[in-house]
């Protein structure tokens, strides 16, 4: 297209883009103008006087033409040109900018590698390309990855980087060459950045000082055939023992609709393995796989698809997450306003899951309580907390059977703020004492809840329901709902539990809220939400409005042997605590980095109250695989409170310990430990495709042109209209553009052939 | 918690029917609480083999009247006797049994009681008396769990502190027997209890005493209050404990 548009216009189309349009005749444009009057006129009137055998219509066509044809030869004698600024030769530089991640080994379809294209094009002597540029101007050569530097000849290039940054790579270019006569950069790359740093950031720079980018794209866009794992969805701390639930990205080109295993491993033991079904080819599917982490530390869990007959890439069919798991026993209170037999099944239930210490306290009588579970005799002496500093050593809060006027206004407020400020699990339990009909409606804490409260109801003796419960699709998938059965089973697991039983009826969600599960039954006239959480602030919120769940566990309909019940409140109490935070809570960027690269460790302090600490002294103790310990003073960031924060460069390949200890006047305000893994990354064989939008954005907001090696051809030429660097200015004749001579030649033999069809010759 | 409407049957007569001895328009499971009954087969004073039901109704209302009065416990209001053998005793968690020296379980009901018990069920034996009646129910508990060991429930055990504070385990005579309260020669009373395979405490034994009797008759004069009040208070403890652990 572009070859047709230059044989018709004479020159290529970015010379229009960048050049100013003129004329060159050297009378008035007013003379002008009168002449082509009196010649039209003229012309109209010579029609118009020889009728003949014309109608009106054929006078008006035939005069049109001709006025068309005049005008044509006036644009012509007018001697159009075109004003372009176009560089001196020799006087300018080109910076090229050259790839030199890993990925530029990739093989293309053809066999070649990405790289093949630069050692032909700049890195061989008999390069035309290199030829005509170096003709041009003074080239420099750079390399880019991660990092980007100078180089004398792209012969240096090793493709060994394990990042692509495009924006570090422009900065590095434009400020090297900023102190000489700059004609464009030149990016020959597969655009694949895999960087968070934003290219606008880089492109307004070079904007500014009217730099041109051009960019050539190396590879394919598509690789084909060629499965991907992706992201993988997993948190970086988990309780010893808790069931996980993952879920790990999958796109694939060529393997549409088959199924391929996802195995999942711990130190090279397989723990997990799911059949994951691929659909349509480029549409990317969630696997979501369950398992569980035994033994107490960091560990290195590892994601992985066997690679598949005919892949192109293997290296992107697996990933390593770091995470770690914890051992402490997670602190929950259980709050329970009557003696009920919840209690006693569910601390049957997490009696041997030695990561939970399930406090109860349960009033017995007014202003009696039995502890149960409590550290020492001074816990809970006086019944609920009271203070702030007292609730929030809890993680979690379930509240059983418990009238809201139990409660002073300000134990409500507390109870809000424990999950909203401190970030810890609340679980509102059903019964005579809960939700609307134990007074709840318009406390602090309905606001928590994940369900709308309703009026209570008329009847004396109170709602009362029999529920069969059963998983929403939302709760099919979730871990607090698996009941420790494979996914499909989840249902019939369900189905067969007995009925249990309801007193406070509710049928709504909050927005925002999940159901997971749900009950019917002959004295429900709505369905019954039976199982729903929300996020509230930093914490979450969990409604479970039956009364009676330990009859999953002692109903005859379950077996003995069932576990159910205690699956149930295992995995229910763990999902209670889960990311519930600390006062103190180290995390760093990433979890993985390679050596030598930047860190960030961000650290939050709080007081014993979750409220921020903006004058602690913070220190983390950063240990090394080898055992090298170094101290580092964390700092206040001053834009957010009780945020700390220091860079650091792990150099060492392996797991890196660091832990943060808070202090504030001498008074210890908490400890946290967290994971680093360094090891060099396999970044550059995910999403390798080339990225030919991100390469246009750049050419075109730096106004540069965007190539691929099959018409870079006319890059040399392209630079040298772009204005950029010393210039001077070309004046290029545009009348005998043969775009003009075709003209003429239509019109006239438009006139012609109308005249025959119409019998006037 | 307001007083709830008296069953809308007659009660249910001594004879062998089968099925809970429940006001049958009541679904189990409206109160977090049941006081229930063990039906047992047997022999005893009541004739047809009812040793099960002594007592009863009058001990178990008496004794829910006033439970509910010093334990803020959300109870059903009236009796609830069932057999050990019917599946529904699987609701109610805590099962009372007295009179224990009557006893002769059929097959079903020690399957019955045993299931009961290994699914986290409670029993509260009472009022049986003497080497004889001890050798019975030794012989019937046996067949449900042979190699669980009876051992003595010391006054350390938190059962004895779960609502009350008790330092002494005293014989509990049944009415009119206040003067010699022991219904057998030497007899001393013991609490007795059996725990399951992961130490939980499963069947309390309270033997050579009845508690039923001074729950039943706690509301007449002539029963020593000194007897009434332990009753009581052991009764909270018994129940409070078992629905907590």
């Amino acid at each position: 297209m572009e070859r047709i548009f230059e044989f018709l216009f004479k020159y290529p189309p970015l010379f229009f883009e960048q050049g100013d349009f003129t004329f060159g005749a050297p009378m008035s444009v007013r003379l002008w103008l009168i002449i082509v009057g009196i010649l039209g006129a003229a012309t109209v009137a010579s029609y118009t006087i020889a009728r003949g055998k014309s109608t009106v219509t054929d006078r008006g066509v035939m005069a049109g033409l001709r006025v068309l044809l005049l005008a044509v030869i006036i644009v012509c004698l007018l001697q159009p040109s075109l004003i372009l600024s176009t560089v001196v030769p020799q006087q300018n530089f080109v910076g090229i900018l050259i790839d030199d991640s890993q990925s530029m080994l990739l093989a293309d379809e053809n066999g070649e590698p990405r790289n093949s294209f630069i050692n032909e094009e700049f890195a061989s002597d008999e390069s035309e390309l290199l030829r005509q540029l170096s003709d041009r101007f003074a080239l420099r050569f750079f390399r880019f990855s991660d990092v980007a530097g100078r180089i004398d000849s792209p012969s240096e290039l090793a493709y060994g980087g394990t990042h692509t940054n495009l924006s570090r790579a422009l900065d590095v270019a434009r400020e090297e060459l900023s102190g000489v006569p700059l004609s464009g950069l030149v990016m020959i790359t597969d655009g694949a950045d895999n960087d968070d740093q934003p290219l606008a950031e880089s492109l307004v720079p070079l904007q500014a000082a009217g730099v041109p980018v051009f960019t050539v794209g190396l590879g394919e866009e598509s690789i084909a055939p060629d499965i991907e794992l992706g992201r993988i969805e997993m948190p970086r701390a988990v309780l010893e023992g808790s069931s996980l639930t993952v879920d790990a990205v999958i796109t694939q080109t060529g393997f549409e609709n088959s199924t391929v295993p996802l195995i999942v491993e711990d130190e090279l033991q397989i723990i997990a393995e799911e059949m994951v079904e691929l659909g349509p080819d480029g549409e990317p599917v969630v696997a979501r796989i369950y398992f569980e982490l035994e033994g107490v530390g960091p560990r290195r869990v590892s994601f992985r698809i066997p690679p598949q007959p005919g892949e192109r890439v293997n290296r992107n069919n697996a990933r390593s997450v770091q995470v770690e798991v914890r051992g402490e026993r997670e602190k929950v209170l259980y709050f329970e306003g009557e003696p009920r037999f919840e209690v006693k099944f569910m601390r049957r239930a997490v009696e041997e899951d030695e990561n939970i210490q399930l406090v109860v306290l349960q009033r017995t009588a007014e202003s009696k309580f039995l502890r149960l579970d409590v550290d020492d005799g001074s816990e809970l002496e006086f019944g609920f907390p009271t203070s702030r500093e007292e609730l929030y050593r809890y993680r979690a809060l379930i509240l059983g059977s418990v009238e809201a006027s139990f409660f002073t206004y300000d134990q409500l407020q507390m109870i809000a703020d424990f999950v909203s400020e401190r970030g810890g699990g609340l679980l509102l339990l059903g019964g005579h004492g809960a939700f609307s009909e134990g007074g709840w409606q318009g406390t602090p804490v309905e606001e928590v809840m994940p369900v709308v409260l309703t009026s209570p109801s008329d009847d004396p003796q109170g709602f009362f329901a029999e529920v069969a419960v059963t998983p929403t699709p939302a709760g099919l998938t979730h871990p607090a709902v698996l009941l420790g059965v494979e996914q499909d089973q989840v249902r019939e697991r369900w189905d067969s539990l007995p009925t249990v039983t309801t007193v406070n009826p509710i049928s709504q969600v909050r927005p925002g809220a999940t159901a997971l599960l749900s009950g019917s039954g002959e004295q429900l006239a709505l369905e019954q939400i039976v199982l729903a959480f929300q996020r509230y602030g930093r914490g979450k919120s969990i409604a479970l409005t039956i009364q009676d769940s330990w009859l999953w566990q002692m109903h005859a309909d379950v077996p003995l042997e069932d576990q159910s019940h205690e699956t149930f409140w295992q995995q229910m109490i763990r999902w209670l605590v889960d990311g519930v935070p600390e006062a103190v809570e180290a995390v760093t960027d990433r979890e993985q980095v390679e050596p030598g690269e930047s860190v960030q460790l961000v650290t939050n302090v709080g007081d014993s109250s979750y409220i921020e600490v903006n004058n602690a002294t913070v220190t983390a103790r950063i240990t090394s695989p080898t055992g090298t310990v170094e101290e580092l003073p964390v700092s206040w960031t001053v834009q957010r409170d009780g945020e700390y924060s220091v860079e650091f460069r792990p150099l060492e390949e392996g797991e890196y310990e660091v832990e943060v200890t808070a202090e504030r006047n001498g008074e210890a305000l908490g400890s946290d430990k967290t994971y680093l893994y360094t090891a060099p990354s396999d970044d550059e064989y995910f999403s390798a495709s080339r990225r030919t939008q991100t390469l246009r954005r750049i050419a075109d907001e730096t106004g540069g042109q965007f190539y691929t090696p099959e018409d870079v051809s006319s890059l040399p030429e392209d630079i040298r209209v772009t204005g950029a660097g010393v210039t001077l200015v070309e004046e290029l004749d545009l009348w005998d553009m043969p775009f003009l001579f075709f003209l003429l030649l239509m019109l006239m033999g438009g006139e012609w052939g109308f005249r025959r069809i119409r019998g006037l010759i | 918690m307001s007083q709830q409407a008296p069953p809308r049957v007659s009660r249910p007569s001594f004879v062998d029917t089968r099925g809970p001895r429940m006001d049958p328009n009541e679904t189990p499971g409206r109160y977090p609480f049941y006081w229930t009954r063990a039906i047992y087969s047997g022999w005893g004073r009541r004739g047809w083999g009812q040793s099960w039901a002594t007592d009863y109704p009058k001990g178990d209302q008496q004794f829910l009247v006033v439970l509910k009065r010093l334990v803020r416990l959300n109870a059903y209001d009236w009796e609830n006797a069932i057999w050990l053998d019917d599946p529904t005793l699987r609701r109610f968690p805590i099962i009372y049994a007295v009179e224990v020296g009557g006893m002769d379980m059929t097959n079903a009901e020690v399957e019955g009681l045993r299931s009961y018990l290994d699914a986290g069920g409670f029993l509260i034996v009472d009022d049986f008396w003497g080497q004889r009646e001890w050798d019975v129910f030794e012989y019937n508990i046996r067949r449900v769990y042979p190699d669980h060991p009876i051992v003595d429930i010391t006054l350390d055990h938190p059962i004895y502190s779960a609502y009350y504070d008790i330092e002494e385990v005293k014989q509990v005579p049944a009415i009119g027997r206040a003067m010699y309260p022991a219904e057998c020669y030497g007899c001393v009373p013991y609490v007795k209890g059996i725990y399951d395979e992961d130490g939980r405490l499963v069947v309390i034994i309270n033997f050579n005493t009845d508690l039923g009797d001074a729950w039943e008759w706690a509301e007449d004069p002539r029963y020593p209050l000194e007897y009434s009040t332990y009753a009581y208070e052991m009764g909270a403890n018994m129940i409070v404990y078992a629905m907590s652990h």
